[in-house]
């Protein structure tokens, strides 16, 4: 299962396995042993490839930043699941349905809205609960079913949005 | 532990014909592999790229952990079933590594016959299972089976290890706390849907992936109810409505991701605790086992040779070196595990059955895990034998072997003929893996030998009524058993029966050995105990 | 000279700015004894020029920018911590009149010049008129002020190359290049709308425009009491969208003959206002070795230090002394330059991307080391570039006997700079001051906006690829985790296959 490194503008799909001594790293067809080993504070030696490398490196979040051979990189890890999920199209994404039954609280967006995943679409309330319904990807809305004050049954559908033209890259 | 010294001379005329024969079948057997993994009618390649499925091999790439073996059982399971038309009996089985988990991965191939289960994949499927079963290894199933091949149902479905044993072999490897998931990528109709039921975990993937007990088709036959497979057992229905399976995906690619990830919440395994040390590579090189191995089913050949390519440094602790000399005992590190190894260099001789007895004890005794390199003719026959008590010998053997608690391994490298296969830890006693050689044979007797029994029977028939077998009489009986035998003792129809867990090219076996060794010790080893041994 | 505290007529020095100038200014404040206080927003808690100083004052804004533009606020914090004088550094109000005016009446000492010198060098035309006067050359212009209607057909007169200008502006802001006389009306209301945008001011000016021109200032000391030096020229061309990014000094463009008469021409303007305080006057210089007077800026330059450098003078002791009150201990005589200095200024900026400024923590920092290697900067690490301020992060200088060496020394500190987090300039600067245009001198003001292909980042080689892969791998936990949970047995087979 690869990985995906983000690097500048390009994407590199790896993978790294551990050898009887040191790392694979599998790059498409290539198979590069290397090692590398801590040297205090976010120092490392990496040897790869015939050459030993005095590393600097840091990680935050999903970010590596290294300085190699005097040069500073930024690289992006991006997990496969987190991948699949932002490419993913279709299925129970482009539907919105009622986790219980309800009231709708308030109607944040209209039918042709662009959003963006986590943008919130509605309000509803059951069970004495408010409850903000986000949006579950990048779209359009295709379909807003209730307005505000109107009551509906749990799995109704509350909103669609337009199935998604294309893969839409890598977009983390 | 000393190495074994080598007495092979690598540049014999001998050593070089044997090694051009061996070489040869060795890469007629890697053919007829790569032909039942890839060889596929392109009319059902093209289907499955129609349905957006990937081949179960790519599947496989995907599931696994990069830079880490895989050990396919049975690959040419069915080869000689079925007019060859369903290569590894339609599924693929063997042990690799998930999320760093030994696993036991059980794949339905569906680029043969749409996955459907023949005869032998049920066997095969049943053997994996029992694999999972004896070793505690976790599970994953791959499920991509369009179901039981009809017109042979009678042959899978009733009897005690057919189909249902599948799924009863679940409940068991459940109850006994080993985990299980299966990726839904094709349709589980019928018993097939228990699978994902079965399984502690369950993914399924969008559009392809369905379980139902009864397909559309069925249900409007039965109830008139008109169904989409979507509907009726589609990812989203059974993962938000029916709560059948766990976690839907997009993609084939996510579906064994999150398989992936599953298995990365799986319980770390306690293993049982065998000596070992680091690994070493063999001091004498493996490939020259192919320059070992003699062309001939009858020629002899000595089995510390080919002891000396399998082991770490060739080193060997020999036992009773200088007493029952046909049979090779002694402890050596394989893959860095402590093993301890029994070798045929001739005939079951009395004293070599009791040395062999003997040192299956002190495995036992030792948590020492065995392995047996078949090269038998069988036990010794003749009066003064008898008289020995060569039956109560072998009978001694066979309890030690039959009761062992330590995991066994029996590796099929030459002739495997009569009771000595039954000492030597064959099918039939549980070795946890058995491996055979391209060149290996297993009967109870050799062909020719069979052959003329049959004939001395006959001859004698007629010679109560006072006549005589002729020539042509005599080969009409002879010729067809020495056919029949010829083409049932070869290791392609051992493997294709499902009578042992695959062939291995020999130089591979230290590597299969070294897989099958740690899968087996997810196992707990019990302590040793034995019924009557009869003196 | 006298440097004993008792001699100053103040105690404290409250240093008005941020990032790498108050530290700078700082140093040299607490390397004479004096007391350094520094106010700051609250955006710049973490920054050394909050951990050096004596006294941290806060102060408010509604944006970081806005608190230290706020005059008044920083006239109350100078009283409440008994501060004498106030150094505006660069930017923010270094040259507002008014607040040089207001910090003087508050009995203050600026530390700058006087508040007429600022308003008579703070407007680009009614310098470019008082240069002129004084009889010191400038490029043939018309200015829209002196008869706004005839503005346009003055302009055409000068004639094409044009350079269209804000009389307000500064920073490269604002400015088009008219080659084509006939599109002189569009260029100069979309000039105008800028200029009103950027400064609230949309009156123009144009002048010839030299075409492939240098920028060599001249950095000058005046004590306000007839006393005027100039402290030699730095070559300033290296410029994208009209701002500097390396500097050096001496001038490679020069000749010696050239390199006095453009300082004594620099010098002689300062003369002409009685100058007080360090400021730098600016030339466009030409192929044919014309040059032109540009601006005075009346502060301490961003690019000082290579001056610094190659004279030993501490250009910020000298304002010290001077808005103290002292004359000039210095004359032209003691102004020995020797050697090469480089600066490069180091910008949180994406330069592949045109110069894109970026943002982000500085996780690890490590200015480069070694003789006559100057980190000068404002930032810590665990502290971050934000946007609310400019992106420069630091200016590292160099020097050394001669400009190759100076070069070489210059790469090789841009090689040890360890700067992660964000993305910066650094690597762009190494392929930079390392370029063949840049060793023969080729670059001039618009050259690098001409070749954008010397931001773009090379690809990288494959092995290159691999060890970043290789080590992002491993680095990143989940991808270790997994590797490191393959049975030792397993890792050893490897990606065998039966």
């Amino acid at each position: 299962m690869k990985s995906t490194f983000k690097l500048g503008a390009a994407e590199h799909a790896i993978e790294l396995s551990r050898a009887a001594h040191g790392y694979r790293l599998h790059l498409g067809d290539q198979v590069i042993p290397f090692e590398m080993e801590s040297c205090g504070a976010h120092r490392a030696r990496l040897r790869i490839a015939g050459h030993t490398h005095d590393l600097r490196l840091i990680t935050a979040g999903d970010d590596v930043f290294i300085q190699l051979d005097g040069e500073a990189h930024a690289l992006r890890y991006v997990d496969p699941l987190a991948h699949f999920e932002a490419t993913a199209r279709g299925g129970a994404a482009d539907t919105i349905r009622a986790p219980m039954p309800g009231s709708i609280v308030a109607v944040a967006v209209q039918e042709g809205e662009a959003v963006t995943r986590g943008q919130a679409l509605l309000v509803m309330e059951s069970m004495k609960m408010e409850t903000t319904i986000t949006a579950p990807r990048d779209g359009v809305i295709a379909t807003v079913a209730y307005e505000k004050g109107q009551t509906f049954e749990r799995d109704a559908l509350l909103v669609a949005l337009q199935p998604a033209a294309d893969a839409e890259g890598g977009a983390a | 532990m000393k190495r074994i010294e080598s007495k092979l001379n690598t540049a014999s005329a001998q050593f070089r014909a044997n090694a051009e024969h061996n070489r040869k079948l060795a890469a007629e057997f890697h053919e007829k592999e790569r032909a039942a993994r890839f060889d596929r009618p392109q009319r059902d390649i093209d289907r499955l790229r129609k349905q957006g499925k990937l081949t179960v091999r790519e599947r496989l790439d995907l599931l696994l952990d990069p830079g880490t073996p895989f050990l396919e059982l049975s690959t040419l399971a069915a080869g000689e079933s079925y007019d060859g038309k369903v290569p590894g009996a339609g599924c693929m089985t063997g042990i690799g590594v998930v999320s760093g988990h030994e696993v036991l991965v059980n794949a339905g191939d569906a680029s043969v016959k749409g996955g459907a289960w023949y005869p032998q994949s049920v066997k095969k499927i049943v053997r994996a299972m029992d694999i999972a079963i004896e070793n505690h290894i976790p599970v994953v199933h791959l499920c991509d089976s369009a179901g039981g091949f009809l017109p042979m149902q009678s042959e899978f479905f009733p009897d005690k290890y057919h189909a249902g044993r599948i799924f009863r072999n679940q409940a068991v490897l459940s109850r006994m706390g080993v985990q299980q998931v299966a990726v839904v990528l094709g349709h589980c109709t019928a018993g097939g849907a228990y699978i994902p039921a079965l399984s502690d975990y369950s993914v399924i993937k969008r559009g392809t992936g369905a379980i139902f007990l009864a397909g559309p088709p069925l249900v409007k036959s039965a109830t008139g109810e008109e169904n989409t497979v979507d509907e009726l057992g589609g990812a989203d229905m059974h993962t938000s409505v029916s709560g059948v399976a766990d976690y839907p995906a997009g993609s084939e690619e996510e579906a064994i991701a999150i398989a992936r990830d599953v298995v990365a919440q799986f319980k770390t395994p306690d293993k049982a605790r065998v000596e070992s040390q680091e690994p070493e590579a063999p001091y004498y090189d493996p490939a020259e086992l192919y320059g070992v191995l003699p062309q001939d089913i009858k020629t002899q050949f000595d089995m510390h040779e080919v002891i000396a390519r399998l082991v770490d440094g060739s080193r060997f602790h020999e036992y009773q070196a200088n007493y029952g000399k046909t049979l090779v005992c002694g402890f050596a590190q394989l893959w860095g595990y402590k093993i301890g190894i029994l070798a045929n260099n001739g005939v079951l001789f009395n004293d070599s059955t009791l040395k062999g007895t003997h040192f299956i004890e002190l495995c036992n005794q030792g948590r020492t895990p065995i392995l047996f390199l078949q090269n038998i003719t069988g036990f010794m026959v003749g009066r003064e034998y008898e008289r020995r008590g060569i039956t109560k010998d072998g009978a001694k053997m066979i309890m030690a072997v039959a009761n062992c608690v330590v995991p066994k391994f029996t590796v099929m490298c030459h002739g495997s003929f009569g009771a000595g296969n039954y000492g030597m830890s064959g099918r039939a006693y549980d070795s946890r893996f058995l491996f055979s050689w391209p060149q290996s044979q297993i009967s109870v007797m050799g062909a020719e030998q069979a052959a003329n029994t049959l004939v001395d029977v006959k001859a004698r028939q007629l010679a109560r009524l006072g006549k005589t077998l002729t020539p042509e009489a005599r080969a009409a009986i002879h010729d067809p058993v020495v056919a029949e035998f010829e083409r049932k003792q070869s290791a392609y129809w051992s493997t294709s029966e499902i009578w042992d867990d695959g062939i291995l090219d020999p130089v591979d076996t230290r590597n299969a050995l070294g897989i099958a060794i740690s899968a087996t010790l997810n196992a707990p080893i019990g302590d040793p105990r034995y019924g009557i041994f009869r003196m | 000279m006298n440097d004993s505290l008792h001699h100053w007529p103040f105690d404290t020095v409250l240093v008005a700015n941020r990032g790498e100038i108050a530290a700078r200014v700082l140093r040299t404040v607490q390397r004479l004894g004096l007391k350094g206080a520094i106010v700051h927003h609250a955006a710049d808690r973490d920054t050394l020029g909050v951990r050096m100083a004596d006294i941290a004052i806060e102060i408010t804004g509604e944006t970081p920018v806005a608190a230290y533009l706020d005059g008044a606020q920083i006239i109350a914090a100078a009283r409440q911590c008994g501060a004498g004088a106030i150094h505006p550094g660069y930017g923010f109000l270094s040259e507002n009149a008014k607040f040089a005016a207001a910090v003087e009446a508050a009995g203050l000492r600026f530390i700058g010049p006087t508040p007429q010198q600022i308003h008579a060098m703070g407007d680009k035309v009614r310098a470019r008129n008082a240069v002129e006067k004084a009889g010191f050359p400038v490029a043939p212009s018309a200015i829209e002020d002196d008869d706004p209607a005839t503005f346009v057909a003055r302009a055409r007169a000068v004639g094409a190359p044009l350079l269209i200008k804000p009389s307000a502006g500064g920073g490269g802001k604002g400015m088009h290049i008219v080659r084509d006389l006939s599109q002189l009306e569009g260029e100069i209301a979309h000039a105008r709308s800028e200029a009103q945008r950027y400064f609230g001011d949309g009156r123009l000016f144009a002048e010839r425009y030299v075409e492939h021109p240098h920028h060599i200032e001249v950095q000058v000391l005046g004590d306000g009491q007839g006393h005027v030096i100039h402290v030699m020229e730095r070559e300033c061309s290296v410029q994208r969208r009209f701002q500097k990014i390396v500097e050096e000094t001496p001038s490679p463009s020069l000749t010696a003959e050239k390199r006095r008469e453009i300082c004594e021409t620099a010098a002689g303007i300062a003369h002409s206002i009685d100058y007080r305080n360090a400021g730098t006057v600016e030339f466009i210089f030409g192929a044919g070795g014309e040059f032109y007077f540009l601006e005075m800026n009346t502060r301490l330059q961003v690019e000082h230090p290579i001056s610094e450098e190659i004279t030993g003078i501490d250009l910020v002791e000298q304002q010290l002394w001077v808005a103290a009150g002292e004359k000039l201990a210095l004359t032209q005589a003691d102004v020995k330059p020797h050697g090469h200095a480089i600066e490069c200024r180091i910008y949180a900026e994406d330069a592949a991307r045109n110069y894109t400024p970026t943002t982000g923590p500085l996780l690890v920092l490590q200015p480069p080391a070694g003789e006559h290697v100057r980190w000068d900067s404002g930032v810590v690490e665990g502290g971050a570039v934000t946007a609310a301020f400019d992106p420069m992060i630091a200016k590292l200088i160099v020097w050394a006997e001669d400009r190759d060496a100076t070069i070489s020394r210059m790469a090789a500190a841009l090689r040890d700079t360890v700067l992660l987090g964000c993305k910066t300039n650094i690597a762009f600067l190494r392929r930079l001051v390392t370029s063949q245009p840049f060793h023969a001198n080729e670059i001039h003001t618009s050259w690098l906006d001409g070749h954008p292909e010397v931001a773009q980042e090379p690809a990288l080689p494959p092995d290159t690829l691999h060890a970043l892969l290789a080590a992002a791998a491993l680095s990143t936990k989940p991808l270790r985790d997994t590797a490191n949970a393959v049975p030792d047995l397993h890792a050893a087979i490897g990606a065998w296959r039966n």
